[in-house]
């Protein structure tokens, strides 16, 4: 069956993105959501344990959760490709999609025969795929009304996968839970209301019946959240809100932001999330806001079975240059650090700052600021007031560093691999009135200023490998381009780095020294979306995988939108 | 410890605020020489504003609560120089309290004017940040012996006063942009019920920013050098002045005689001015550590 029968991806197409000055809008959405299924028998039926998820990371058939194992290493155990051979991969299928909208996700990998990949893009569509065949099973698009308003484009970062259903976030701020096998409806669960200014994008996580899920909005004034839904259900287990009313003055709570819009991290043996957390609000305004505006720009750790704060590591005290810390963490157990002649578990943030943060799992102590990521000008200089006429431009830029992209870690390297924005901005405050549901920044943001520090080497991203322990940057490869950088990073166990760029090129570093070792051209569109990584031990091939096209900032000049999954492979 | 810095441009410009004779490097300026050539202000709507506030609260306002909490935040001021001399809290699992003592008696009076609608009070008869509602409040607080005798028990020094009457006299731009949620500004049509009132922005965003401080230091404590608690010592000294300077104001207004409206006016403005200005300073001091002022790695 051809892509324009399929009505799932028709009623996806059929939806446009609109920029308007509040945002993005999506228009043309279907009334109701569309299932079109395709070869639905393929699918096996069994369902996805805990278990199963918690070895995801070990399974080199498996890519079962956002961050390919709970503790969100993006690591594949697959061995088939190496440093020393990665130059022989091949291109196995580019499946168009079909909804050529942002690009931002991480595919799942439900290993059997054939192996399913679950494949998700903004507007909120959503495929089963044979991921041997790179065949449509079943596709799905869901009815985004259309009052929704999106600070940063339509994105949707991936599903998870739990039991006999896939979990979907959506775009008004819900979470579907779809039949695994045909794609069909199960429950839908509003997380909050998106007139008020709340939506969703990420990736949900799932494990031991519970679906967590958290809030975005952080450009409309909304209040940060985290959530508990029942897997079976959806119905609402718990409800944790990110900042407690002690830290703010006043009614600010109630526009505090600091929302949660990347997903958390789960550590299965102490039962936690590890949260990234977002800018306060608003955005550029610090006056109506006093204080540090604690549990913002950070890391919040939650007790998984009661929503119970545990403590909360800020990176930016009082931001007002918009240093979301929204990057997925990563949760090293049993980490060896010399210098302190201990072994602990840690969580470790890559922030919009450019540096890493170590902290103790435990407590939220630092245990190491990393050397930056990239070039840090005019930094913490407090932005001007738009009635002072005095320009300021900062590097990081309100994108950073690194914003939602989400890093990779490798056990065996002992490093983290990230891609970094490099471009200064600027930003005024101002006395702004906040209206529910409307943008609430106080003030502007200059996204591509002409104002340039003297000492910016012109170059707008990079690619960095950090040490966690030491904080040492081990290696780092600029990016230039027209176009800022985005999505995520993959990397093997046997030491290669896969990532895409502004630019189209899909390369692969050894991850030990950074060299390239491999490039691809995927043409004019920039690549927004994290790869990951299987074996198929039928056809005796490791893949990786890539989704093709831009969004947010990247869907505009130089990036634009694509449509394709591009497949590549190596045999044994 | 650092104390409060004062530069020559500085005390220039203080001196051309309140039209007093120049000042020439190296002069220091002592609150004596100020009140000797500043008068006090004859505006008469800024002794209407002390008028207006005092009728508000009338009767409202718990001055043993004040009195006592008062006394307790003396108390906490006086152990400052052992706050530092720790610097970052103990605590093997997470921080002990340090300096959320020192804010704890400012909770309590806080927490009394939150309950009594003051600064719903001050927000209602107090104009912003204009240059002559703050030349009006250098004047009044200058020739107020009450107010600068009352910062010199509570332990600022000659050099420390001076800087506490800088903070409301330079800062007329900063100042001026922390809006009262009822001004309406030019271009935009404010919703005031979504902004707390400004006075309590001040001062709950001083209480919360010394609170933080355990948290912060302990956490970061790889971070943190002797310079940043150096200079930090005097950000804190400074909010917990201003604090002190407004809640005595409010307890003034339990007493039969006192403060006048006018110097009324002043203690409340110059309090909420100094918890501004020396808000942004911790901010820069202690909490926005750059890659220039952070402890080097032990690790690299």
């Amino acid at each position: 069956m051809s892509l324009e029968e399929d009505r799932a991806v028709q009623a996806a197409k059929d939806t446009v993105v609109r920029e308007t000055d509040q945002g993005f809008r999506v228009l043309g959405s279907p009334e109701k959501s569309v299932t079109h299924q395709h070869d639905v028998d393929r699918i096996e039926e069994f369902d996805v344990t805990n278990e199963m998820i918690q070895e995801s990371g070990e399974n080199p058939e498996a890519w079962l959760t956002y961050g390919g194992n709970y503790e969100q290493h993006r690591r594949t155990t697959a061995d088939v490709i190496t440093p020393d051979n990665v130059a022989d991969l091949e291109v196995e299928y580019m499946l168009d999609v079909g909804a050529g909208s942002s690009m931002e996700g991480t595919p799942l990998i439900v290993p059997g025969d054939p192996p399913i990949m679950y494949q998700s893009n903004g507007p909120n569509h959503v495929k089963a795929i044979d991921a041997r065949e790179g065949d449509i099973l079943w596709s799905y698009t869901y009815a985004v009304p259309s009052d929704v308003v999106l600070c940063c484009d339509d994105n949707n970062r991936g599903v998870a996968a739990y039991g006999d259903k896939v979990f979907m976030t959506t775009l008004d701020s819900g979470v579907v839970a779809l039949d695994r096998y045909t794609g069909e409806e199960e429950w839908y669960t509003s997380t909050a209301d998106h007139e008020e200014g709340y939506s969703a994008t990420w990736a949900p996580v799932a494990f031991d019946g519970m679906i967590f899920t958290g809030s975005a909005g952080g450009e409309y004034g909304v209040r940060g959240f985290h959530k508990a839904l029942d897997a079976e259900t959806g119905e609402e287990l718990w409800h944790t809100w990110t900042s407690p009313e002690t830290e703010w003055v006043g009614d600010s709570i109630n526009q505090s932001c600091a929302t949660n819009w990347m997903n958390a991290t789960i550590d299965v043996e102490k039962r936690r999330l590890y949260l990234p957390i977002g800018n306060p609000g608003p955005d550029f305004d610090g006056s109506v806001r006093p204080g540090p505006n604690r549990n913002s720009c950070g890391t919040l750790a939650l007790d998984m079975d009661t929503g119970e704060r545990l403590w909360a590591h800020q990176e930016v005290a009082h931001d007002v240059w918009d240093y979301d810390s929204a990057a997925p963490r990563i949760l090293i157990r049993d980490m060896e650090i010399d210098h302190r002649n201990t072994t602990k578990d840690v969580v470790v943030s890559a922030g919009k700052t450019a540096w890493l943060y170590t902290m103790d799992a435990d407590t939220g102590e630092l245990i190491e600021r990393s050397e930056p990521g990239v070039q840090q000008l005019n930094m913490y200089r407090m932005i001007p007031h738009i009635d002072e006429g005095r320009r300021m431009p900062f590097m990081p830029g309100a994108m950073g560093g690194n914003d939602w992209q989400p890093p990779a870690y490798n056990p065996e390297t002992g490093l983290a691999y990230m891609k970094m924005n490099n471009s200064p901005q600027e930003a005024w405050w101002r006395f702004e009135e906040y209206e529910e549901g409307k943008k609430y920044w106080g003030g502007i943001l200059e996204d591509q200023t002409e104002a340039v520090p003297d000492e910016y080497n012109g170059k707008i991203s990079a690619i960095v490998a950090i040490n966690p322990e030491t904080g040492e940057r081990v290696w780092r490869d600029w990016i230039e381009s027209e176009a800022y950088i985005w999505g995520g990073m993959v990397t093997t166990e046997t030491g290669v780095v896969f990532t895409g760029t502004q630019n189209g090129d899909f390369i692969a570093y050894d991850g030990e020294s950074g060299d390239r070792l491999w490039e691809y051209d995927l043409g004019e569109a920039s690549i927004a979306g994290s790869p990951m990584s299987w074996y198929d031990p039928e056809t005796e091939k490791q893949y990786v995988a890539i989704q093709v096209g831009g969004s947010g900032w990247l869907r505009r000049g130089a990036g634009g939108r694509d449509t394709r999954l591009a497949v590549f492979s190596l045999s044994e | 410890m650092t104390t409060a810095q004062i530069t020559d441009e500085a005390q220039r410009q203080l001196a051309r605020t309140l039209d007093v004779d120049e000042v020439r490097d190296g002069d220091q300026l002592t609150i004596e020489r100020l009140r000797d050539e500043v008068e006090r202000t004859d505006d008469p709507e800024f002794a209407s504003m002390g008028e207006s506030i005092r009728s508000d609260l009338s009767g409202k306002l718990d001055a043993e609560l004040l009195e006592t909490q008062l006394e307790e935040l003396s108390r906490q001021l006086e152990r400052l120089p052992e706050v530092r001399e720790q610097g970052i809290p103990e605590g093997e699992t997470e921080a002990e309290v340090l300096y959320r003592e020192l804010a704890e008696p400012g909770w309590e009076i806080y927490d009394h004017l939150v309950d009594v609608d003051f600064f719903e009070s001050l927000e209602a008869n107090l104009p912003r940040f204009t240059p002559e509602h703050i030349e009006g409040t250098a004047h009044e607080l200058i020739a107020t012996d009450e107010l600068t005798a009352e910062l010199e028990a509570l332990g600022f020094d000659e050099q420390e006063r001076i800087a506490l009457v800088m903070d409301v006299t330079n800062n007329n731009d900063r100042l001026a942009r922390w809006v009262p949620t009822k001004e309406i500004p030019a271009e935009v049509e404010f919703g005031v019920e979504h902004v707390p009132p400004l006075h309590q922005r001040a001062a709950g965003g001083t209480l919360l920013w010394v609170d933080a401080l355990d948290v912060h230091l302990w956490q970061n404590r790889v971070l943190v050098t002797d310079e940043i608690l150096d200079d930090g010592y005097w950000d804190i000294k400074a909010l917990l002045g201003g604090f002190h300077l407004l809640a005595q104001a409010a307890l003034d207004i339990t007493r039969e005689e006192g403060l006048t409206d006018s110097q009324l006016t002043a203690a409340i403005t110059a309090g909420a001015a100094i918890m501004i200005v020396n808000q942004e300073e911790i901010c820069k001091n202690m909490f926005w550590i750059t890659e220039e002022m952070r402890a080097p790695s032990e690790a690299r």
